[in-house]
């Protein structure tokens, strides 16, 4: 009597139905469980808990294949090295020491090499260590994240990002402009560097007198005696300033895409974010009880705000039409008001910027103000436009992410235009030169203002508002202004943005005012210790974290935004034909007198061999920009087709591997029924002729 | 580099350096401690691989492992007997594994057994209840529990059978961008 086998496949539902006990005992008690090659191959990491007991358990490879030549996918366990090897140090030992009775069959060249590519893999070891030691602020980070999170802690890690980014522009500088002109001096009818007549204190906050012929602004560096026809001192200039902007947008490119690849490229379908949060959450080098609670609470948090999003898009899917309809209208008034405070921002900073350039000689305090005005409209607006969409956002019922999100788009844009907007009437109005003021260093000189006055806020902003703020809410806590301010949370998104547009002002100022990176650089160093201050000792942790991995994303394309405005303001300063030559301007700087940049480079390129002039010729014209322009588009599309086919092979390969897994365990159960019922038929039989004896059962199930 | 020690032989800590990712310094140095936390039972020479073990009780109350919330998980997957007895040389092996210098393979193997509570090879619901409420003391109710453990299956397990194999963790821990910087611990 054939029992037909029901052949009918169990679909991956029915498995996601059955409990734990069950599955267990029919499916990995049975004995061909035991067989399945995926289950043997995981073998040495069950040593440990098996029933072989002991330290034992030889490596894979050695057991599948002695022959060391051979090229299986196991091969690799005898050749990694021993301490990669997950095993315990006995049995370490013995493969050590079966390894080494192996290596006097190899020879004497490949335990050379061998033991090279130990010695420097140590080294290696070594120096990342040293480098990673080297970086300064370690301990201030440890603090911050341990007290605040890994959001604090990632704003100051981007602020010494921006430092080591700022001393490499430096380092640049220097080579490029500084070094040329030191050694080979400048023009013999350059004016040299003293202080005269005129120069005072305020130079250094304006930007002129003193300052206007020192080596911080364009007008200084004139062509020295260096003075070939390829290597002069306004080429080299320029040459570094075009590296400066390349070497940024490498880097930048390649900070953007090495943390996000993951998160952005893989869409939604596949985030990992609550697996990360359980199984990476925990920072196992937290030491003290504080830390603990601190870092638990922090998880809690992340976890309830993932929880709150789940439910707010649950609601999210329930509005009725009417709600629907009421909030897209609430949405489209609110955006409304947003376009028209951003107008209004920038109106204000065209209306400053007139009244600034059209200034004429005052007293020296309201003649300082004035000068300042742009800046000081502009820092205005950039501190409380965000603040006030922050509110906004608030009440157009978005998730807490879309929140964050949607506002650093607006405060992006706001930045970014109001900059954008400020550099339009400066290259676009004429102004009136006062005689003996370089001309070129106009633009400089506003970039100037910008950072000088950027630090000077941040400063202030530390000191006059969050300290008075903290020491108001130590003394009075219960008054009306300290339970309407609440309490003090540093707020990353909006000082992130601080920083990269700080950055941007630096890649726009650099080709006019070559010392700015240095500027940079000290403000920056000093911004770290104020904003250190600031955090420690006026702010408390927040609560609601934000989630880093979209808004770093806009972030980083802020900076690149910022990156490619810097160019393209580089570009029309260039390009633009100069300015009609009057008797009572004198044109300075490296490209001075009828000097423009294209007769520069053209005399370079003329001055070299023939065949690489036509070379260059040939790169700068029209014929090879078009098949470069689709050579590109070919390139991005054929990469585009490649990701979706990806997809979708990942989407097929996940399907089967969901259909082979639950084949397997029909099998092994169906194996597992069809055994115990043959036992049964025998122990039947036998029962009936021989007197019984006792079958060793399978482990009993209830 | 000062006076010749007497706790290993020279060919011993060769070994050591061969199979853990510590130097010649470090291993003394680990010896030092293991000592200071039972002086009486831990001999200082261990020329001839003497066989002594310290309990679960006296290794979790080690500065760097006390307020881990899954600090006995980690020294009974390192114990060979599974109770959380290490001997020096599972000692060496535990720190060896979590310092910064294993790599994340590695890690990963080891990080799957400490969370695997009923020691099954998966890590099925009750494992991540378990982790999860010892990540966060409890505070969680029990729906929010389950809403993140159902979740985290969703997220990880390839093969649909409603648990992670070590392949799911694996692959999924190949993606995080911090479990190198989170799973270490420093001595």
């Amino acid at each position: 009597m054939e029992e037909t086998v029901n052949f009918m496949r169990l679909l991956s539902e029915e498995s996601t139905h059955s409990t734990l006990s069950s599955d267990s005992c029919e499916y990995y008690q049975t004995e061909i469980f035991d067989q399945l090659p995926s289950i043997q191959a995981s073998r040495p990491e069950q040593n440990r808990h098996g029933s072989l007991g002991g330290c034992g358990g030889s490596e894979p490879g050695q057991r599948l294949s002695h022959d060391h030549l051979s090229r299986g996918p196991r091969d690799k366990t005898s050749v990694q090295p021993l301490r990669n090897l997950p095993m315990c140090i006995q049995a370490k030992r013995s493969a050590r020491d079966r390894r080494k009775m192996q290596i006097s069959n190899i020879g004497f060249w490949e335990s050379w090499r061998r033991s090279q590519s130990i010695s420097r893999r140590r080294v290696w070891a070594q120096m990342g260590e040293t480098l990673s030691g080297l970086l300064p602020w370690r301990h201030t980070l440890h603090v911050i994240e341990g007290r605040f999170g890994v959001g604090v802690k990632s704003y100051f890690v981007f602020l010494r990002y921006l430092v080591h980014l700022n001393l490499l522009h430096c380092a640049l500088i220097s080579g490029f402009i500084l070094g040329p002109t030191t050694f080979y001096g400048r023009s013999n009818n350059s004016e040299p560097l003293r202080f005269g007549d005129n120069d005072s204190v305020l130079d250094f906050f304006l930007g002129s007198g003193y300052l206007d012929r020192s080596p911080v602004f364009f007008g200084f560096y004139t062509r020295g005696s260096l003075d070939l026809p390829c290597l002069n001192t306004p080429l080299l200039y320029l040459a570094g300033i075009l590296t400066i902007l390349l070497l940024s947008l490498i880097m930048v490119v390649r900070r953007t895409t090495v943390g996000y690849k993951h998160t952005w490229m893989l869409g939604k379908r596949y985030s990992m974010n609550v697996s990360f949060k359980i199984f990476c959450g925990w920072d196992f080098t937290i030491q003290d009880p504080d830390g603990a609670a601190l870092k638990r609470s922090f998880i809690r948090n992340d976890l309830k705000l993932f929880l709150e999003e789940q439910s707010f898009s649950l609601r999210a899917a329930q509005r009725t039409l009417g709600q629907k309809v009421r909030l897209y209208l609430l949405r489209f008034i609110l955006n409304l008001l947003v376009l028209s405070l951003l107008g209004g921002a920038f109106y204000l900073i065209y209306f400053s910027t007139k009244t600034s350039l059209y200034e004429k000689e005052h007293y020296w305090l309201l003649s300082l103000v004035l000068q300042y005005l742009p800046p000081m409209t502009i820092t205005f607006v950039n501190l409380v436009l965000p603040h006030i969409f922050r509110k906004i956002s608030s009440f157009e019922d978005y998730s807490f992410t879309t929140q964050v999100n949607a506002t650093l788009v607006r405060s992006i844009f706001l930045k970014l235009a109001s900059l954008g907007i400020y550099l339009f009437f400066l290259t676009t109005t004429k102004q009136q030169q006062s005689p003996f003021q370089c001309s070129e260093n106009k633009f400089g000189r506003e970039m100037y203002k910008l950072c000088i006055f950027n630090f000077l806020a941040t400063f202030c902003n530390a000191f006059l508002l969050n300290y008075p703020r903290k020491l108001l809410q130590e003394k009075y806590p219960t008054s009306l202004l300290t339970r309407l301010l609440g309490k003090q949370r540093f707020l990353v998104p909006f000082n992130v943005l601080d920083l990269v547009y700080g950055q941007t002002v630096g890649w726009v100022g650099v080709y006019y005012c070559p010392l700015l990176p240095l500027i940079g650089t000290v403000t920056l160093v000093a911004t770290f210790y104020i904003k250190k201050f600031s955090v420690l000792r006026c702010c408390v942790a927040e609560q609601r974290m934000f989630r880093a991995a979209t808004s770093s994303v806009l972030f980083h394309l802020m900076l690149l935004l910022g990156l490619v405005m810097a160019a393209v303001t580089l570009g029309f300063n260039l390009y633009q034909p100069g300015t009609t030559p009057d008797e009572n301007m004198f044109s300075c700087g490296p490209f001075r007198n009828g000097e423009t940049l294209f007769n520069v480079t053209g005399l370079c390129v003329d001055s070299l061999p023939g065949a690489a002039q036509t070379t260059v010729r040939y790169l700068a014209s029209e014929a090879f920009a078009l098949p470069l322009i689709l050579a590109e588009i070919i390139i991005l599309t054929s990469y585009l087709s490649r990701r979706r086919a990806n997809q979708k092979a990942i989407e097929r390969l996940k399907d089967m591997l969901v259909m082979s897994s639950s084949d397997k365990r029909f099998l092994v159960k169906q194996h597992a029924t069809m055994l115990r019922r043959g036992k049964n038929v025998n122990r039947v039989r036998s029962a009936e002729d021989t007197p019984p004896i006792h079958w060793k059962d399978p482990p009993p199930c209830i | 580099m000062g006076n010749k020690q007497t706790i290993f032989t020279d060919e011993q800590l060769d070994a050591y350096q061969d199979c853990t990712f510590f130097t010649r310094k470090e291993i003394l140095r680990l010896h030092g401690r293991y000592h200071e936390l039972a002086p009486h039972l831990v001999p200082m020479d261990y020329t001839n691989d003497p066989d002594c073990k310290l309990p679960l009780a006296l290794i979790v109350n080690m500065p760097e492992l006390k307020e881990n919330p899954f600090r006995n998980r980690i020294v009974e997957s390192f114990s060979e007997d599974g109770m959380g007895n290490l001997s020096f040389n599972e000692f060496v092996d535990m720190f060896s594994v979590l310092s910064e210098m294993a790599p994340r393979e590695l890690k990963a193997i080891y990080a799957f057994k400490i969370y695997d509570f009923n020691v099954d090879n998966y890590l099925c619901k009750e494992d991540l209840e378990k982790t999860l409420n010892r990540l966060t003391k409890e505070e969680l109710t029990p729906e929010e529990v389950e809403l993140v453990c159902e979740k985290t299956i969703e997220e990880a397990d390839l093969d649909g059978d409603n648990k992670l194999s070590f392949a799911d963790f694996e692959n999924m821990i190949s993606r995080a961008p911090d479990f190198l910087s989170t799973f270490h611990i420093r001595i």
